[in-house]
């Protein structure tokens, strides 16, 4: 790990809560806070900022526009969102727009922001030696080769990807998680699409149970259910990539399956990358029905990485 | 000829004859069951032409004819040929010699030649409009009614009144379901429009509360951390001090205390003590934040009471205003108050509240740039109270300012407006007896302002 501290920025509009969090970090970090985020995104253009945690709601710039142009500069920095009211489209939009790491729910719990943000500094630290070591503009070609999933019961979210998609990425169609979970642990899949139709439901936990798993696989989740408390532990059990409401737009779908397809080619060949998509322990065990068929799908899928990493 | 006169047994409406009919209106099942004058049909059994006068004034005073106001005269082939009335065999008799020069005449020299006669599908209002083109005061006559073979019967002009009057009863009654179901759905679209604002609201408050929540949990989980190290420093002292006052032998040696309390020192300093009495004084400060939000959530639903109160109409702009606080930081909009001594009103304060949310919420949504400014001014005029909410945003185009109290106008985005909060807003103003006007210029901003009856109370101290 890197010697010098990490820097750490938060940007919220309300100065006590800045004075709180610069207190709870002290001592772990060079600290900037600032309740513009304008001043944060030139900071971030100016030096290097390991983790940027930021408010939603602020005159001027919203969150999700913060962390969005962080991530445009400085695509190293780990990005958390720290919000005291979670609406839709402002966690949609972390997702698809910010690429954030973890959406927090004021009022936080201290020792749970104190990991999250340390653990994510660690990461940050890796990818910014990582990435002053790297050649740069290394082309990827992340097309070839490549296999997606797409679980979805009638077929046509399936077509729709088939056809999105240049022919030399095989699209596999499973019906059920059954399916997609022996595709799942029998090749390397860059990308799983999948229909989420009931926010307590299985696939939510498959989802993040694979992240856990494999962690350079990409979810994109197209879903009718304008649930945050869903996306949330989404994103932060399951570092889900992209999340779409129903019916999803052709070109957002386009875009979101290419953005995947490249990521997951440059986790492949850069593996320290892959700490960006760690993932909390999901909150709740899987519900007692499905917990038997989803054990024994993991223990075959277990085997088969154990397999191809030996 | 007497066979001829022989009533032929009718349907219900040949009881018309009898002497002891029970008042028509009570039948109206029946009737509505027929439509149009098919239902009124009498088979009222004809005059022959060539029947005398005093045949007919026989005929009429039998008492099956009673309700008759006059007979049909029909040729063989059921041709109807004219109408004799009662009113014109009186005229008759009751001249000098009447009955001796006209008895023994045909009835054809007395009978009305062009009486009505009416199709039997005729429907009421049309029988209705033939008749009153057709009769003269006094009303003497009924009508012929006939179908595709001829002569059917007769109808009674009162008859038709009575289905004409029912008629008219059940289309009000239509009227008034109608109007019943507007009114429920109207009451609907004010339900959700009224949850659609308390969705916001919540929403703003989540985030209000959540805020100041957020320091205080995190400022008091990092006090009780700091209080942890420093009763471990002050036992680490006691103990050093303990030592040194040879009361008791310290575990590990004297130098091992004092490390642990030069440590203990570096974590636990005056500058941390005075840093903890800060993040104490943002915690009361923020409790209280969350206390004064929920007073003002108190103050602002405390009501959907029924009924009146005497309310501060500047009280209730205060309230509102927190309640969209969370709007206007976001979009750095500056509020100005310019709030007069005004009256007591007498209102329901959740609907006024309501009116004040929303336009206060509309001015927001229209100010599109970093200069946001709503101005709220209060004021009072001969027993009267003035409000006038104004913003310096988007302005409203001419063609649109007619309409934007209208139920459903909105140029808001699908989903971001029902297109009924100006509307709610306008039935809540006037049901107070008030007047809410707007007036706007594009690209210079939207000013509204609300007139609301004072009883001329003084304002409460």
């Amino acid at each position: 790990m890197s010697a010098s501290p990490p820097c750490l920025l938060f940007v919220d509009d309300e100065e006590r809560i800045l004075r709180s969090l610069r207190m709870l970090f002290r001592g772990r970090g060079e600290i900037l806070t600032t309740s513009s985020g304008h001043e944060a995104v030139e900071w971030v253009r100016r030096r290097p900022v390991h983790v940027v945690v930021s408010d939603q709601r602020m005159p001027g710039m919203s969150g999700v526009e913060v962390l969005r142009e962080v991530a445009a500069h400085s695509p190293a920095t780990m990005r958390i969102l720290l919000t005291g009211y979670a609406d839709m489209d402002a966690v949609g939009a972390s997702v698809n727009e910010g690429e954030i790491y973890r959406f927090i729910e004021k009022p936080w719990a201290a020792q749970y922001l104190v990991e999250t943000v340390e653990q994510a500094a660690r990461v940050a630290c890796r990818d910014f030696d990582a990435a002053a070591r790297r050649p740069a503009g290394r082309a990827t070609d992340a097309t070839v080769a490549a296999r997606v999933v797409v679980l979805d019961d009638d077929g046509a979210l399936a077509a729709q990807v088939r056809e999105l998609l240049p022919a030399a990425v095989r699209v596999e169609h499973a019906p059920d998680l059954e399916g997609t979970l022996e595709v799942l642990a029998e090749h390397d899949v860059a990308v799983v699409i999948a229909r989420v139709s009931s926010a307590g439901g299985d696939v939510a936990d498959a989802l993040k149970q694979l992240k856990r798993l494999r962690p350079a696989t990409l979810a994109i989740v197209v879903s009718s259910l304008r649930d945050s408390r869903l996306l949330i532990g989404l994103i932060n059990e399951g570092q889900v990539f992209r999340f779409l409401l129903e019916p999803a737009p052709r070109e957002l779908l386009r875009r979101g399956l290419a953005a995947a397809l490249e990521r997951y080619a440059r986790l492949r060949t850069q593996s320290d990358l892959l700490q960006r998509h760690a993932v909390d322990a999901p909150r709740q065990e899987a519900v007692a029905t499905t917990t038997g068929r989803l054990l024994q799908a993991w223990r075959r899928l277990r085997e088969a990485a154990a397999l191809r990493i030996a | 000829m007497n066979a001829a006169l022989q009533a032929i047994p009718t349907a219900p409406f040949a009881s018309g004859v009898a002497p002891n009919e029970p008042p028509r209106g009570a039948d109206a099942p029946e009737r509505r069951a027929s439509p149009g004058l098919a239902g009124l049909l009498l088979r009222t059994a004809p005059v022959r032409p060539e029947a005398s006068v005093l045949d007919v004034a026989r005929t009429f005073l039998e008492p099956r004819h009673a309700g008759l106001l006059s007979l049909p005269i029909v040729a063989a082939v059921g041709r109807p040929v004219g109408m004799i009335s009662r009113y014109e065999l009186m005229r008759v008799f009751l001249q000098p010699y009447g009955r001796e020069l006209y008895g023994r005449r045909p009835i054809t020299a007395l009978m009305d030649r062009a009486p009505l006669v009416l199709p039997l599908s005729t429907s009421i209002d049309e029988a209705a409009r033939a008749i009153a083109a057709h009769v003269r005061s006094p009303i003497t006559d009924d009508f012929i009614l006939v179908d595709d073979a001829g002569y059917a019967g007769t109808g009674l002009v009162l008859d038709v009144l009575h289905a004409v009057e029912h008629r008219l009863a059940e289309r009000s009654q239509e009227l008034e379901r109608a109007y019943a179901r507007l009114k429920s759905s109207q009451s609907q679209l004010v339900q959700s429009e009224k949850m659609a604002s308390l969705g916001q609201m919540v929403a703003g408050l989540v985030h209000e509360i959540n805020t100041p929540l957020g320091y205080v949990r995190n400022n008091v989980e990092m006090t009780r951390a700091s209080l942890g190290d420093a009763a471990r420093l002050v036992a680490a002292q006691q103990a050093v001090i303990d030592a040194l006052t040879g009361d008791a032998e310290p575990d590990g040696g004297l130098d091992t205390r004092f490390a642990e309390v030069g440590h203990l020192r570096t974590r636990v300093d005056a500058a941390a003590l005075e840093d903890l009495c800060a993040l104490l004084d943002d915690t009361v400060h923020g409790v209280g934040q969350i206390g004064d939000l929920v007073l003002n959530l108190k103050d602002f639903s405390r009501l959907d009471q029924a009924g009146t109160q005497p309310a501060d109409i500047n009280r209730l702009v205060e309230s509102a205003l927190r309640i969209v606080a969370h709007v206007l930081r976001k979009r750095g909009i500056e509020a100005v108050l310019k709030l007069g001594d005004v009256p007591l009103i007498d209102c329901a304060p959740a609907q006024i509240n309501q009116v004040l949310l929303n336009l206060l919420s509309n001015a927001a949504q229209a100010i599109e740039h970093g200069q946001g400014r709503i101005v709220v001014a209060t004021q009072a005029l001969d027993r009267r109270v003035l409000l006038v909410v104004e913003d310096n945003g988007k302005g409203i185009e001419p063609e649109y300012l007619a309409r934007v109290f209208d139920p459903f106008f909105t140029t808001k985005p699908v989903g971001q407006g029902t297109g009924m909060g100006l509307a709610i807003s306008h039935q809540i103003v006037e049901q107070h007896g008030g007047a809410i006007r707007v007036s706007s210029k594009p690209g210079v901003g939207t000013r509204f302002l609300v007139v609301l009856p004072a009883p001329g109370r003084e304002p409460a101290p």
